[in-house]
């Protein structure tokens, strides 16, 4: 399907010293006043393996986006340590280790669709340690995605569904080996985003790098991850790991397949227990 | 004024508000299709040739019927050519010496186009530091609100005794004009970069210099272009007003003067003819870059809110 380049490294070689990708340790964070203070994060453990998909699902104030804006350096904690490709985030992100995908597409609206996917590739040019791809190869993405007869359009003139395709290809263009994403089909109706799903572990599978995915949704974090995150809020932190067991590569049969149905429950029980339900 | 995308099956185009900022319409609706309102000179469902021919000569009609009730009221009333002249007269007054206007529109034009790019450079640079540093901002502020509220016309005659009777007392006249909306405007720009895209180019340390050049000019372009549609009458106000006041050998401003004092009428209404003609014609080149440089934008969608 797609046949595009080939990864920078192989996923062993990328972890860094410390063996993850990502690895955060006892991070604690706290938001508001000195006087006033509360806990978005206590203690939270999370490693990540090399070449993994990994999402974090929890219920809305969980820190889940925060948890996602520290890894990526976007953000600074309080307490713990945070490991990004062996080094700091702050660090991973200047030599951009870090791909981030925001919830809404974020496309430039006075670029084309060409443009918007190769906007990364164009900044902080000097300190990157990774071979973005090239102007070619985004094309062909693009292609793979539907999109191929939509590179010279506007922003403007595309569906909802079209430009989150646009922000989705633009994040694996940067060839970076860590993907953050924060919801980025969380806007979208539900029919778009089972397709988007297998969009997104095509153009996964295809580079294989390490993926930190938040979300909302059970069925997506399920059928997209390795390894299911649930948190808790107040404070946020992990209460259970899902192991899926689902053989890759992934399909829209295996939404019927009872496997995928009991990883289902466990979260479902999961996220339950974690709102002291 | 906001970006908007109008991603959605209705028909006719979704009113332009904030639903993009809540994402009101990032719903998928009309997944997988692009949008109409961009499908170019998008066929009404009945397309009317009469009424399309009707809508292209509208704005003409408009003129015309002006300038016919204007000549009828002079020729029916009776009125002294000294209260109002009639267009007619006018018009054939300005066949009859092109050159002097010609001469005197050239020296205007120059004025108020240097004073606008004045104005603008100046405005651009203020409204950079301004964005940038909050210190900048809260210290300018004060400046640029005393400047606004302040009749600036009366700084003409201050203007001639500094630089004497040069173009620069009408320049400097037609830069604070227009200087006023376009530092309003580039600031409100600068600052009204989409904060996802923001994140976004911080997530791989972008540089100030690439997120100002790749993000912050680009989104302040509609708002530097809907100042500079009041720019361009401001700063041809500010150089006429600089020529009455500022001392003047020459301009339409100049012109208008001389034919005041001698009671010429011809030659008063013919300046202020051309001075209405050269107001439009900057205009309509604006409108023209403004059509090129913001393909992008919303506001150049072909097809109109009602």
């Amino acid at each position: 399907m797609l046949t595009v380049g080939s990864p920078s490294s192989k996923p062993a070689d990328r972890a860094g010293p410390t063996g993850a990708p990502i690895a955060v340790r006892a991070v604690s964070k706290w938001f508001g006043e000195p006087d006033a203070q509360f806990q978005a994060l206590a203690e939270l453990d999370i490693d990540v393996e090399p070449g993994e998909f990994a999402s974090v699902i929890g219920p809305s104030g969980c820190g889940k986006s925060t948890l996602l804006r520290i890894v990526g350096g976007l953000l600074a904690h309080d307490a713990g340590a945070v490991t990004v490709a062996g080094t700091t985030p702050t660090q991973a992100r200047a030599t951009k280790e870090l791909s981030f995908t925001p919830q809404a597409p974020a496309l430039m609206p006075w670029r084309t669709v060409r443009r918007n996917v190769t906007l990364l590739r164009e900044l902080n040019t000097r300190r990157a340690a990774h071979r973005p791809l090239s102007e070619t190869e985004a094309i062909e993405l693009l292609e793979a995605v539907g999109l191929g007869g939509h590179l010279d359009r506007y922003p403007r003139e595309l569906s909802a569904g079209m430009r989150q395709r646009v922000a989705l290809v633009r994040g694996f263009v940067l060839g970076a080996p860590i993907l953050l994403m924060d919801e980025p089909f969380s806007a979208l109706d539900e029919i778009t985003r089972d397709e988007m799903r297998y969009l997104l572990l095509d153009l996964w599978q295809h580079s294989g790098p390490t993926v930190l995915f938040v979300t909302h949704s059970i069925p997506e974090a399920v059928i997209l991850s390795d390894r299911v995150f649930v948190m808790a809020r107040s404070p946020g932190r992990v209460v259970h790991v899902e192991t899926v067991t689902l053989d890759r590569p992934r399909t829209v049969a295996m939404e019927d397949d009872p496997q995928f149905h009991q990883h289902l429950r466990n979260v479902r029980a999961a996220l339950r227990q974690g709102s002291g339900r | 004024m906001k970006f908007v995308t109008t991603a959605t099956l209705a028909d006719p185009v979704v009113e332009p508000n904030d639903a993009e900022r809540f994402g009101a319409d990032r719903d998928g609706v009309g997944e997988d299709r692009p949008a109409p309102a961009v499908a170019d000179g998008a066929p009404r469902p009945a397309s009317r040739p009469l009424y399309r021919a009707a809508m292209f000569v509208a704005p003409a009609v408009g003129l015309v019927v002006f300038f016919t009730m204007w000549e009828i009221y002079v020729r029916v009333t009776d009125v002294r050519r000294l209260v109002l002249a009639a267009p007619s007269s006018t018009l054939r007054h300005l066949v009859d010496e092109p050159g002097f206007y010609w001469r005197n529109a050239q020296i205007t034009m120059k004025e108020a186009a240097v004073g606008f790019a004045v104005a603008l450079l100046a405005a651009l640079l203020v409204a950079t530091l301004m964005a940038h540093l909050r210190f900048v901002e809260r210290a300018t502020m004060p400046v640029i609100i005393v400047l606004q509220s302040t009749p600036v016309a009366v700084l003409a005659p201050v203007f001639l005794i500094w630089f004497g009777f040069s173009s620069w007392p009408k320049i400097l006249v037609a830069a604070i004009f227009a200087f006023i909306p376009f530092v309003f405007n580039a600031f409100t720009g600068l600052r009204a970069v989409d904060p996802d895209t923001y994140e976004l180019m911080q997530s791989v340390s972008a540089t100030r210099w690439e997120i100002f050049w790749k993000l912050r000019l680009p989104y302040s372009l509609p708002y530097l272009f809907s100042a500079a549609r009041i720019c361009v009458g401001l700063s041809l106000v500010g150089a006429v007003i600089g020529e009455m006041y500022g001392g003047s050998t020459g301009g339409l401003g100049n012109a208008a003067r001389i034919a005041q004092t001698r009671v010429l009428v011809d030659q008063l209404w013919g300046s202020i003819f051309v001075l209405a003609l050269i107001g439009v014609a900057g205009n309509l080149v604006l409108a023209a870059i403004e059509a090129r440089v913001l393909r992008w934008h919303s506001s150049q969608s072909r097809r109109r809110r009602r």
